[in-house]
């Protein structure tokens, strides 16, 4: 059951090596065939590269603050995650997402659903860490990482990255409160 | 069901490249399938095999037989097509085009019909350019190198964008890197595609000029090798420092990715590149588009099969293309086709008079050749639907229409044991270069091959339309365009849109448009090499506009 109540943090996060990604789109195509044609991982050009975005699951997500219709939530697995028939697909979280990894237009397909055939017909998509894998199998990670096939993108727990050697670069917070971050 | 099972594979795998990565078949509420990485211990799943689990029951499948009458498909039995399509042949010879990339135990099959069918001839189509290359690779006698293998390896030589041809290849390469960051990592690719970023020296080549390239750097790199003389455009320099830093390693990988429309030197690439591993220590590995394309050359003096271009060449016999998409893959346009077996609907069932229902690799088991040259049996990932038949059916179907008997038990397979083939010989020059801007077409892991199956997948299909256009920045400059402007590409009378992409690992001149994009394959002009008899499709010249009206913009 989820609640509003201050749920706790996940550790895990999705961390891409931008050294051995090739381009493939394997981690959004994945995203998109799990989560019913929604994919949560966009992209973004920085100089000869073609990067993927994904939801760093913020410690103090400015989604879930910003979102008028308590569809964004932390749930009680503390993974950041919105709520399939809360969402209207209004865009307040895209538009609060210190990062842009929240956006309406994501991989080149339309990340904001509005055809009346589909679900509640507004829905803004966003990454929930693959939590029907992740709950089945506890040493499963989200379809990105699977099908990753160069090793670029890890499903890493903070804490231990450091001793496994690894530099993530990139906080999980822009700020601590919504009214610092604007 | 596998004649001779060498090793049982128990778990679902992607057929769509030699990677033959695992995967995962769930089936949706709504109905439908979907495919997955594995939950724990899998080495990743590109796009094309996420599509495989939403093809294999697509509402676009072809089901049924049918006959075009008036402009309108109609539909008929299995057994009345058949038949009306041996009274349509009339007294002509049939000419069966089967996809090379199915199982062993398929081509086995339809061979057997074709043979005791005189009026029928049987032609295995795969890539023409990578059927020259793996000719090459066999003639040469070098190992051949599994993605397992790469990890192993000090040296790497990527020609082509094999990291697009076959994502799952990078991950032996970057780890090996991880261990020792001064591995020296060389590409040659005109198309500057994928794994030209990851290059420690990447030699400057124009379209076309691989060959000379390669053989370049195989004499720095002391290997006994007839001169070729470079032609313009090529850096001599980076190509000899290449084949220095190659010389210093003890097991060198080779990795080749033969892209359509790069001209027709590949046997000889093949060749040199094999020749230079051995010599090194190393060995070779060839992303082919499917799995078995290495099986299906080594089969190749079993079947009493006649080659593509000798195919071609039967221009008044009737045509029936059984699981590929020959007229979409060599770009043919105004040709029409007698009957086409199929999955989905491509130029070839658009061409045809009769369409019948063709299974996919994928639901199909049998013995492939995966990673390098391990001999694997494999299990279908479902069976085909109700109704839908198996390729070489398709062809015993039409010949037991005509009356032929059915042959006795096919063969088992057996070992695939090397080719002999002979060595091709070297030219010494290239053939000469097309003035830019030149167009080239360039692998992309969302689509296999001429994009008859992965295209229909809905991810495909969202992300790949319009297409994309890699261009030269200073080209962009010169046309005036910019990131995701909207450009027609236009040779004679073919033209596609397309959303520009700019490229900064492109050199100046070239124009990159995916291989999977049909219309672009029919810009690459086409001829029969004289010499190998190979089909051999080259870099041609295009025009580029820019085109930022309103409705290239909404498309």
């Amino acid at each position: 059951m989820i609640t509003q109540a201050r749920q706790p943090e996940i550790d895990k996060r999705v961390v891409i090596d931008v050294d051995r990604c090739v381009e493939c789109q394997s981690c959004a195509a994945a995203c998109f065939a799990g989560h019913a044609r929604m994919p949560a991982v966009s992209f973004a050009r920085a100089g000869w590269a073609l990067l993927p975005l994904i939801c760093r699951q913020c410690k103090a997500p400015a989604c879930v603050d910003a979102c008028p219709a308590e569809a964004m939530v932390r749930d009680e697995a503390g993974i950041v995650r919105r709520r399939l028939f809360r969402c209207v697909g209004c865009g307040s979280c895209a538009q609060a997402c210190p990062f842009g990894v929240i956006s309406d237009s994501l991989a080149g397909t339309p990340g904001t659903i509005k055809s009346p055939g589909e679900l509640s017909g507004h829905q803004i998509s966003k990454c929930d860490l693959c939590a029907d894998r992740l709950a089945a199998d506890a040493k499963a990670v989200p379809r990105c990482v699977a099908a990753c096939p160069s090793g670029a993108l890890r499903f890493v727990d903070e804490h231990q990255a450091e001793a496994d050697g690894l530099l993530i670069i990139g906080g999980r917070s822009a700020a601590d409160h919504l009214y610092k971050r604007r | 069901m596998c004649s001779d099972t060498p090793k049982q594979e128990p778990r679902s795998r992607c057929t769509l490249c030699p990677a033959g990565c695992e995967l995962r078949i769930g089936g949706l509420g709504a109905g439908g399938y979907q495919s997955e990485p594995p939950m724990v211990g899998g080495a990743g799943l590109c796009p094309r095999g996420l599509a495989i689990g939403e093809l294999l029951d697509a509402p676009g499948r072809i089901r049924w037989a049918t006959r075009r009458l008036d402009g309108r498909r109609h539909e008929i039995g299995l057994a009345d097509a058949a038949r009306a399509i041996v009274a349509a042949a009339g007294d002509r010879d049939l000419v069966f085009f089967l996809d090379g990339a199915l199982p062993c135990e398929q081509l086995l099959a339809a061979d057997a019909w074709c043979r005791a069918w005189p009026r029928a001839k049987l032609c295995v189509v795969l890539e023409p350019a990578e059927r020259e290359l793996l000719l090459g690779t066999e003639a040469s006698g070098a190992a051949y190198l599994s993605d397992a293998d790469l990890a192993g390896c000090d040296g790497f030589l990527i020609v082509g964008d094999a990291f697009a041809a076959n994502p799952a290849c990078s991950r032996g390469v970057f780890d090996r890197r991880a261990a020792d960051a001064r591995v020296a990592i060389i590409v040659i690719d005109p198309g500057g595609g994928s794994a030209a970023k990851f290059a420690t020296c990447r030699v400057a080549a124009p379209p076309g000029a691989e060959l000379a390239a390669i053989a370049e750097l195989a004499r720095a790199a002391g290997v006994d090798c007839p001169p070729i003389a470079p032609p313009d455009g090529m850096d001599v320099r980076s190509a000899r420092s290449a084949g220095l830093a190659l010389a210093g390693c003890k097991r060198p990988a080779i990795i080749l990715a033969a892209e359509y429309g790069r001209g027709g030197d590949w046997r000889q690439i093949g060749y040199l590149a094999g020749r230079l591993a051995g010599a090194l220590g190393g060995g070779v590995a060839c992303q082919t588009t499917g799995a078995n394309a290495l099986a299906a050359v080594r089969l190749g003096p079993r079947l009493a099969a006649i080659s593509l271009a000798d195919a071609l060449a039967r221009q008044d016999a009737a045509w029936v293309t059984v699981g590929c998409d020959l007229l979409g893959m060599l770009g043919i346009r105004g040709r029409e086709i007698l009957a086409a077996g199929a999955a989905f609907a491509n130029r070839s069932t658009e061409a045809a008079e009769f369409v019948m229902p063709a299974a996919i690799a994928m639901e199909l088991g049998g013995m492939h050749l995966l990673g390098g040259q391990r001999q694997v049996c494999l299990e279908a990932v479902l069976p085909p639907p109700a109704g839908v038949l198996e390729p070489a059916d398709v062809i015993g179907s039409i010949a037991r229409a005509a009356g032929v008997e059915a042959p006795g038990p096919t063969t088992a397979v057996g070992a695939l044991s090397r080719l002999a083939a002979a060595a091709p010989s070297i030219p010494a020059g290239c053939a000469a270069a097309a003035a830019p801007p030149v167009l080239m077409l360039g692998r992309q892991a969302a689509d296999a091959g001429c994009g008859e199956l992965t295209a229909h997948a809905s991810w495909q299909s969202a992300v790949g339309s319009p297409p994309s256009v890699r261009l030269a920045a200073a080209d962009a400059r010169r046309i005036g365009v910019k990131d995701l402007d909207m450009v027609e590409v236009r040779t004679g009378e073919l033209s596609v849109r397309a959303r520009v992409r700019i490229d900064h690992a492109l050199d100046a001149g070239a124009v990159v448009l995916p291989e999977a994009l049909r219309e672009a394959r029919a810009m690459c002009p086409l001829h029969v090499s004289p010499a190998t008899e190979a089909v051999v499709a080259s870099p041609g010249t295009v025009n580029i506009e820019a085109a930022n009206d309103y409705a290239s913009q909404t498309a």
